[in-house]
Formats: structure tokens, C-alpha cells, sequence
């Protein structure tokens, strides 16, 4: 309708010749359009039909000389076969996996893409005939009918990509995709090669073969990049713009992908951002460098051959800008590959963050790694996230053994502390297993034995350092860098400060502080774990007294300087009942050799009296140690007159102050002689006495024996069986022990050390657990008054008896600690417990 | 008794006993008149029991930490007592 509406003829002022001209210009033109396509059109016949269609535009029947001319074309491009044909080069592949492509497919593609645009490019030259005859006749008309006339391009091209999408078989973008990454393997295979020459001939002097080689990788490679150029070229050209882009951005993000696992691997020992950041310059960068100036100078080629505009050009494409200006569009690509790298990398590593923590100190290079990609992709959740399902998977298991748990934590903080110095991810990585080594009965042990054991606690470090030297150090340089912080505390200072401020990550919980206040401190969270630093404090003095009860040698080297560290964290108040328990360690022997030097000058030893010299002793000061099981014993009469002899003594040097013997604590040496051997022992003093009493008497009855001894039979019985298990005596009948003169048995032999540590857990000194029950029962008739009132929640039960307990002993349980007295309280049945109210039983 | 077992004796007497003990002053009461800390123990003002923080005691056979008394003596404008039996306080000889 447009046709004639436009057009400054109208149908009614036709004249006949008119008409006749326009049918005969109308037949020539289809014929010579058809000619024209088939390419059979010589220049007389391009003459012809540009004259044809002059004519038809001269009565305005533009429109239609385009409209036929595409039907055509589109015909003519179906007729053909070109796209169908296209698609035939690669219908043999179609069923096939992508290993089985083979060589050959490359230049099956390479040729159909050829001969598909080889027919686009005549197409092309068709339609520059058109436009550039309906462009001459219209050269004085209208903007917007120019513009129509470049149009026709578009509509050509979107003709042509739309016929090849709708036969678009679904195994190309496969093809494609596969493609690349052959050719872009093949390419990073020529760059290592170049690499290795590289290294080789820096080796050697330049020798003229290495040159001719690399020369010939560079040829190599730049016929490579051409080969894959033309194939994105023909590509694009078709109409296939992103989907070539998208196959080989794939598999060059694919080939990233696998040279940072290969890179990266399971090694965490070097650093290998700085290497993927190389190869990333030096194989996917440098293609696409050259891909895309080849692709850029293909405009100016395009430009040239006729006045078609670029193909690139007429396709608009996310990719249209990085082709224009290439610096810019490798800078891009630049930073995609890079954060693309960050980002595998990243995962690699949070994947395997249990274990590059468990190596920490050696794999700090894969930490810093971890820590220069968070940087950048800021994706620290992800890793919190997946670090705690994997602690919570691997480490927090009833398998693991409370030590391992916590070389773990500390190895967890002291790397978190690299990534992150505010701690504030460390907070909910420690959050889990704070929790879980709280549910552990000798988390408080182990954490007391990791601070003050010095004894190889790691191989690589300086061996005889505990924990709590390490910390210490670690504690000095920080310390050493505040103060200067606040010696300098100018002006400019102040400033330099506050520009170097960071705001906290956002992850941040705003009720732990803000950075300045939030300093990670390793033994601060340990302490965490526990509660309290008293009850850390308390830990450590009921195991020192153990240890120092144990001695016989007065050697507590190891120990003072523990308890100075700990003096200097905890505060010397805290650490005051300690340093009580090592002096009375020094007292003694002070007082020991003192006795001694007084009682070799008067005394005559008697026929069966002892000499003062097999005897050492440890003098306590009760008040300051933890509550010692004191069980009544009754000792041979030579050990228990030397005893009291000591004891005088001690009496007279010291006048007002006497000893009371704890007979059933220390150790005794003693060596027993058989017909075959002779044996050591260092046995506890009950164990001597029982023995001793067999010098008398063969055989013994258990009644009788207890009797004498003074303990009761069941303890005495415990204590036969060590004897009985050395082999040195044995039950003949019920409840009669007699000694073993010889031994024959020498299997015994064996189990002995076994035995002697099994022996070693039969503690003198009452276990905390212990100790807290007893006190906790101070507080049962405060609690069971509390609740004849009503029922009350464990909170109320808490906030009460803080509020009323303020006198010796003041109320320092914790919540949980309450918690689980009364729970035994309740299972006592003095107590029930209905929703969450605890009342007493009626 | 066999020789064996004469040679048994024998070896077991050269043992090596290391035993425990605590000290305890020799006082009538536990705990100081003055500061009610145990004697066992030490007065507020010290650190160290024993030897750093002894007993005192006064003629009428009453015992206080040295420090406690000494405090209480010297606060004594005129002649001191004993805080617990109001004699005069003397040292006991």
C-alpha cells in the first residue's frame, strides 16, 4: 500500500507507456535479480538490473525492489542448500561423544565455515548492488529513506543468522566449544614449549637452533591464533557472534580452571597465585590479545573489499566494544580471567582448609594465597561456612582426641589471623568448637598440658618451648609495636593513624567491639574455652600439686618459670596459692638437708634402725593446696620410727611448728631380691607397706593384713593386686596372699611398665570434678530452701545465690556449672524439673 | 627363714622413702584471735605462711600472728592488752 502511497506518481495520472515500462522493468528485474543470484550475472547483467531498478524507483516501487530482493535472496539461500549444507559438513558428528571428534573436525569446520561464508560474502556483494543502486537514485531524497536502505543489511543478516538458527543442530555449540578448547590446549602446549626453550637457552649461550625453534613456536603460534581468528571471523559473520564467543570464553575459563588445579593441587607449600597470574599473561591473554587484533583488523579489510560495513559492525554483540578498541576489551578480559582465577583458587583452597591448617605453619604460603583471593572476591562467608561443616564433619567427632582438637584451634587461629586480624571471622569459625570442647571432661587438662608441657610439642620449632613461651614472644613483638603506636602519638601520627583506619567487615558483630578493642589473642581464646581464668588457675594448681607431690628431687626449674609466664597473664593474685606450693617445694629441701646435717653427728645407728639419709620429704602447707586424700596407714615400725625421728627434729629447728605426716603419699624405691633376679620398684608407700610386712610373715590372711597395715580390706585387696600382677605374690587361697620366691615366669616381666603407669592414675590429689561437687553441695540447702518458696528457672537459682553468696566462700560457679548440679539434684530426686522450673520433689 | 629370704630383708632396707608431710603450728587455737585467718595460713598483710608469717604468743598462753599483734600493740596508746583475755599483753619468754 506503501508502494504507490509514497511515490509522486498515482495510479489515475499513469500512462499507458508508464505502465509499460514499469511491467517490462519490473520482468527484467526479476530476472536479472535471478541471474544476479545465482551467479551467473556478468556486468551487463549488473548494468541491466541497476537501470531496472532505477526505473522502479523512479515510480516509487523502491519498497518492493528490496522486499523481493531478500525473498529471494532467502530463497535462493535455502534453495541452495548453503545453510542445509552447513549443516551436513557436521550431521557426522552429531551422534558422537566429544573424544571421538578426531582431528579432522577442525578442518571440517574450518571449511564449511568457509564455504558458508564465501556464499554470505557474494550474498553480501548482492545486496551492496541493490543499495548501492537505490542509494544513486535517491541520493537527493530523504534521510530516513537512506536509512531504509541501510536497513536492508540488518534485515539480510538477521535473515540469514535466523535460517541457520532455526537448523541450528544441537550438538554445535559443542562442536564449537570443543574446538576451542583443542586449539587453546594446543596453544598453551606451544607456550610451555617456548618456556622450557626459554629456560633452556637462558642455560646455555643463545644458541642458534634454540632461536630457530622458538622462532618457529612464535610462527606456530600466530598461525594458530589466525586459524582460530578466521574461524571466529566466519563465525561472527554468520551471525554467530555470542555463541562463538561464549565456546571460547568456556574454554579458555575452562583451561584457567584446570592449570589452577593442576598449579594449585594439594600443594600448599609455595605460592601459586604469582604463577597462574603469569600464565594467565602468558597463554589466554596473549590469544585473545591476538584474536582480537586480528579480529580488529578484519574491519578494516571488511571496509575495503566493498563499502559493506564490517560484519562485526552490523551484528551488535555484548562483545562489539572489546572489538573496536582492543587495549580496552584485553583489559577486560584481563580482569574477568583474573577474578575467575581468584575465585577457583579460592575455592580450591576453602575446600581444602582443614588441611592446609593442619600443616599450618608450613603451608602459610597457601594461606596467604587464600588471603590475597579473598581480597578480591570478598566471598569470606563462603569460606566460614564451608570451614566449619568441614571442622564439624572431621574434626568434631567423639573420634578425635581432645589434644588434636585443640593443636587444630590454635593452628585455626594463629592462620585466620593472616586472612583476617580482626578476628572477626575467626569469632564464628572458634564458635563451634568452643562449644564442642566445652562439652569435653579433659579439655581443661589439655589445654593446662599444651600451655606448660615443654616436652616436643612441635618437631620443627625450638623443642623445649611451651605453648605459652611461644605465645609470650608472639605477645612481645605485638606489645612492642602498640607502645611505639603510643610513644609517637603526634600530630602527624595521629593522622597517619586515622587514614590507615578500616571500617570492620560487615560481618562484623557490633556487640564484640569495635576493631581497635578486638586484639586476637590465642591464649585469651583458650581461656574462652574454659569459662574463667580462675578455673584455669584452679586446673593448673590441682595438676602442679600432683606434679610437685610426685617429686623426689625437689627439681621444679620448669615449674617456676610456668608459673612466672602464668603470673604474668593471670595476675600474681591468681597464681599466689602456686607460688605458695613451689616455695614449700624450696623449703623443704632446705629443711631436708638441714636435718640431715644435724642428725649425722649424734645418732648411733641401732641394729635394725634405719639410716636418716634413705629418707626425703615434702613439707606442705596445707592451706595452700588443693584438698589431698589423707588415708590412715600404718608403716612398718623401722620407716615409722624414722618417721617421728624426722619429724623431732624437724620440731627442733623450727620450734613451734611440728610436721604431721601424710603416710600414704610420696613414693618409695625399694629394690627386691629373689633367688633369680632382683627388682626395682617405686611404688606409693602403701604398696611398700604391704610388701614389708612379708619380710615377718609368709602368707598372710587379708584381715589380718589390713589390720596390721590399718587400711581397710577393700583398699588393701586394690593394693595386693599390683604385687599379685608383678609376680612377687600370690593368692594360694581365698583371701591368703604368700610371697613368690622365685620368678620362672618371665612374661611377667614384660607387663611391668604397663602395670607402673596404670598405677600412676591413682591420683593423691582429689579431681576438680571432685572438688567441685563437694563444693556445690554447700549450696544444696541454700537451693532446696530457696525452692520451698516456689519453682524457679536456673537463671533465678544463679542470679540468687550470686546476689547472696557474696560472703567466703562467694558464689563463682558458672551457669552451666549450676546447671549441672542441679540436673543431679534432680536425678537424686530432691529436685524435679517441668518445663524448664525446677521445683522440689513432694 | 631362708637365706633367700634374709637377703630379701636385706634389700628391701636400703630403700629410698620420699614422704609427705605438712607442718602446723604448735597453737591451741586454728585460726588467729586478731585477723580470724588460720594460723596454717598467713595474716592479710602477707604473702608467704611459715617462717615469713610466725606465731607469737603472749604470757597468758594466747597465740596471734606476729604481724596481727604487733599492729595491735603498736595501735595502743597506753599499755596493750591481750585482744582475747584483756591481760596485759607480754611476750612470753
Amino acid at each position: 500500500m506503501e508502494v504507490l502511497g509514497s511515490s509522486e506518481y498515482n495510479l489515475e495520472t499513469l500512462s499507458d507507456d508508464a505502465i509499460r515500462e514499469i511491467t517490462e522493468s519490473y520482468d527484467g528485474f526479476f530476472t536479472t535479480v535471478e541471474s544476479l543470484i545465482a551467479g551467473a550475472g556478468d556486468s551487463s547483467v549488473e548494468k541491466e538490473f541497476v537501470s531496472h531498478v532505477s526505473t522502479l524507483c523512479k515510480y516509487g516501487l523502491d519498497s518492493l525492489v528490496r522486499d523481493h530482493f531478500l525473498t529471494s535472496l532467502e530463497q535462493a539461500f535455502q534453495k541452495t542448500g548453503a545453510a542445509l549444507s552447513f549443516w551436513d559438513h557436521l550431521d557426522d558428528y552429531c551422534g558422537k561423544n566429544h573424544t571421538d571428534y578426531g582431528e579432522e573436525i577442525h578442518q571440517v569446520l574450518c571449511k564449511a565455515l568457509e564455504e558458508i561464508s564465501r556464499e554470505k560474502q557474494y550474498h553480501d556483494k548482492c545486496t551492496s548492488m541493490v543499495v548501492h543502486a537505490l542509494k544513486s537514485f535517491k541520493e537527493e531524497r530523504l534521510n530516513s529513506d537512506a536509512e531504509r536502505v541501510e536497513l536492508l543489511f540488518s534485515r539480510f543478516q538477521s535473515m540469514l543468522s535466523s535460517t541457520l538458527m532455526t537448523t541450528l543442530p544441537q550438538h554445535f555449540p559443542e562442536i564449537l566449544h570443543w574446538y576451542f578448547k583443542e586449539k587453546l590446549e594446543e596453544l598453551s602446549a606451544i607456550m610451555d614449549e617456548d618456556d622450557t626453550q626459554e629456560l633452556e637457552s637462558d642455560g646455555m649461550d643463545l644458541d642458534e637452533s634454540g632461536e630457530m625453534d622458538a622462532d618457529e613456536g612464535y610462527s606456530r603460534h600466530d598461525e594458530l591464533v589466525k586459524n582460530i581468528g578466521k574461524v571466529v571471523r566466519d563465525l561472527r559473520s554468520i551471525g554467530f557472534t555470542s555463541l562463538a564467543e561464549n565456546a571460547y570464553a568456556s574454554a579458555i575459563f575452562l583451561l584457567l580452571k584446570a592449570k589452577v588445579h593442576d598449579l594449585a593441587g594439594d600443594e600448599y607449600r609455595t605460592s601459586v597465585l604469582g604463577p597462574i597470574k603469569e600464565w594467565i599473561q602468558a597463554v589466554p591473554l596473549q590469544f585473545l590479545n591476538a584474536l582480537l587484533s586480528y579480529l580488529g583488523d578484519s574491519i578494516s579489510y571488511g571496509t575495503t573489499s566493498s563499502c559493506l560495513t564490517s560484519p562485526l559492525a552490523c551484528c551488535p554483540s555484548p562483545s562489539f566494544f572489546k572489538v573496536v578498541t582492543p587495549s580496552q576489551g584485553t583489559v577486560r578480559w584481563k580482569l574477568r580471567l583474573e577474578y575467575f582465577a581468584y575465585e577457583t583458587l579460592q575455592d580450591l583452597r576453602i575446600a581444602n582448609l582443614f588441611e592446609i591448617i593442619v600443616d599450618y605453619p608450613e603451608s602459610s604460603p597457601a594461606i596467604e594465597d587464600l588471603n590475597q583471593c579473598l581480597e578480591y572476591t570478598r566471598q569470606h562467608s563462603k569460606l566460614v561456612e564451608s570451614f566449619i561443616s568441614s571442622l564439624k564433619y572431621r574434626l568434631l567427632t567423639a573420634g578425635a582426641s581432645t589434644n588434636d582438637i585443640l593443636h587444630q584451634y590454635v593452628s585455626t587461629i594463629k592462620a585466620l589471623r593472616a586472612i583476617d586480624p580482626a578476628g572477626v571471622f575467626l569469632e564464628a569459625v572458634a564458635e563451634p568448637i568452643r562449644d564442642y570442647l566445652r562439652g569435653r571432661k579433659d579439655t581443661i587438662k589439655c589445654i593446662i598440658t599444651m600451655l606448660t608441657d615443654r616436652s616436643g610439642r612441635n618437631a620443627n620449632g625450638s623443642p623445649g618451648d611451651s605453648l605459652l613461651e611461644e605465645l609470650m614472644r608472639d605477645e612481645e613483638t605485638q606489645e612492642n609495636v602498640g607502645f611505639d603506636d603510643d610513644f609517637h602519638t603526634d600530630d602527624k601520627q595521629a593522622w597517619i593513624n586515622a587514614s590507615r583506619w578500616e571500617p570492620d567487615p560487615v560481618e562484623a558483630d557490633p556487640l564484640k567491639g569495635s576493631l581497635s578493642q578486638r586484639k586476637v589473642n590465642i591464649l585469651g581464646l583458650l581461656v574462652d574455652i574454659i569459662g574463667s581464668k580462675e578455673q584455669l588457675v584452679n586446673e593448673y594448681r590441682v595438676m602442679l600439686a600432683e606434679k610437685l607431690l610426685n617429686k623426689t628431687d625437689y627439681d621444679i626449674d620448669t615449674e617456676i618459670r610456668t608459673g612466672e609466664l602464668l603470673k604474668i597473664h593471670f595476675g600474681e593474685a591468681s597464681m599466689q596459692r602456686c607460688e605458695i606450693m613451689l616455695n614449700d617445694l624450696i623449703d623443704s629441701k632446705r629443711v631436708n638437708t638441714n636435718i640431715k646435717k644435724a642428725s649425722q653427728t649424734d645418732i648411733e645407728l641401732g641394729e635394725s634402725e634405719l639410716s636418716v639419709d634413705i629418707l626425703t620429704s615434702t613439707i606442705l602447707s596445707t592451706n595452700f593446696w588443693p584438698p589431698i586424700h589423707d588415708e590412715p596407714l600404718e608403716l612398718p615400725a623401722p620407716i615409722d620410727k624414722l618417721l617421728s625421728d624426722y619429724a623431732n627434729r624437724y620440731h627442733e629447728i623450727k620450734t613451734p611448728r611440728k610436721l604431721l605426716w601424710k603416710k600414704n603419699l610420696g613414693s618409695v624405691k625399694l629394690e627386691l631380691q629373689f633367688e633369680d633376679r632382683s627388682v626395682q620398684f617405686t611404688v606409693s608407700p602403701t604398696h611398700a607397706a604391704i610388701i614389708m610386712q612379708f619380710q615377718e610373715k609368709k602368707s598372710w590372711t587379708s584381715i589380718d593384713l589390713a589390720a596390721t597395715i590399718g587400711i581397710p580390706i577393700d583398699l588393701l585387696n586394690r593394693r595386693v593386686n599390683f604385687w599379685i600382677s608383678k609376680g612377687v605374690l600370690r593368692e594360694s587361697n581365698a583371701n591368703v596372699f604368700t610371697l613368690v620366691e622365685s620368678i620362672t615366669d618371665s612374661a611377667k616381666n614384660e607387663s611391668e611398665e604397663l602395670l607402673a603407669s596404670d598405677e600412676e592414675s591413682e591420683r593423691s590429689i582429689a579431681y576438680v570434678e571432685d572438688q567441685l561437687r563437694k563444693e556445690t553441695t554447700i549450696y544444696k540447702n541454700f537451693i532446696m530452701a530457696m525452692l520451698t518458696n516456689g519453682s524457679m528457672a536456673v537463671d533465678g537459682i544463679h542470679n540468687r545465690l550470686k546476689m547472696f553468696y557474696v560472703a567466703d566462700p562467694a558464689y563463682d560457679k558458672s551457669l552451666q556449672q549450676l546447671q549441672s548440679f542441679l540436673s543431679r539434684l534432680v536425678a537424686e530426686e530432691k529436685l524435679e524439673l517441668r518445663d524448664g522450673m525446677y521445683l522440689l520433689k513432694k | 627363714m631362708s637365706p633367700d629370704f634374709e637377703k630379701q630383708i636385706h634389700e628391701l632396707l636400703h630403700c629410698r622413702w620420699h614422704a609427705v608431710a605438712s607442718w602446723t603450728w604448735d597453737a591451741q587455737d586454728e585460726t588467729c584471735g586478731i585477723c580470724r585467718m588460720p594460723f596454717d595460713g598467713c595474716c592479710p598483710d602477707c604473702k608467704l605462711p611459715g617462717d615469713d608469717c610466725p606465731l607469737i604468743w603472749g604470757a597468758c598462753n594466747h597465740s596471734f600472728h606476729l604481724h596481727c599483734i604487733l599492729k595491735w600493740v603498736n595501735s595502743q596508746t597506753s599499755q596493750a592488752h591481750c585482744p582475747m583475755c584483756r591481760r596485759e599483753w607480754q611476750f612470753k619468754e
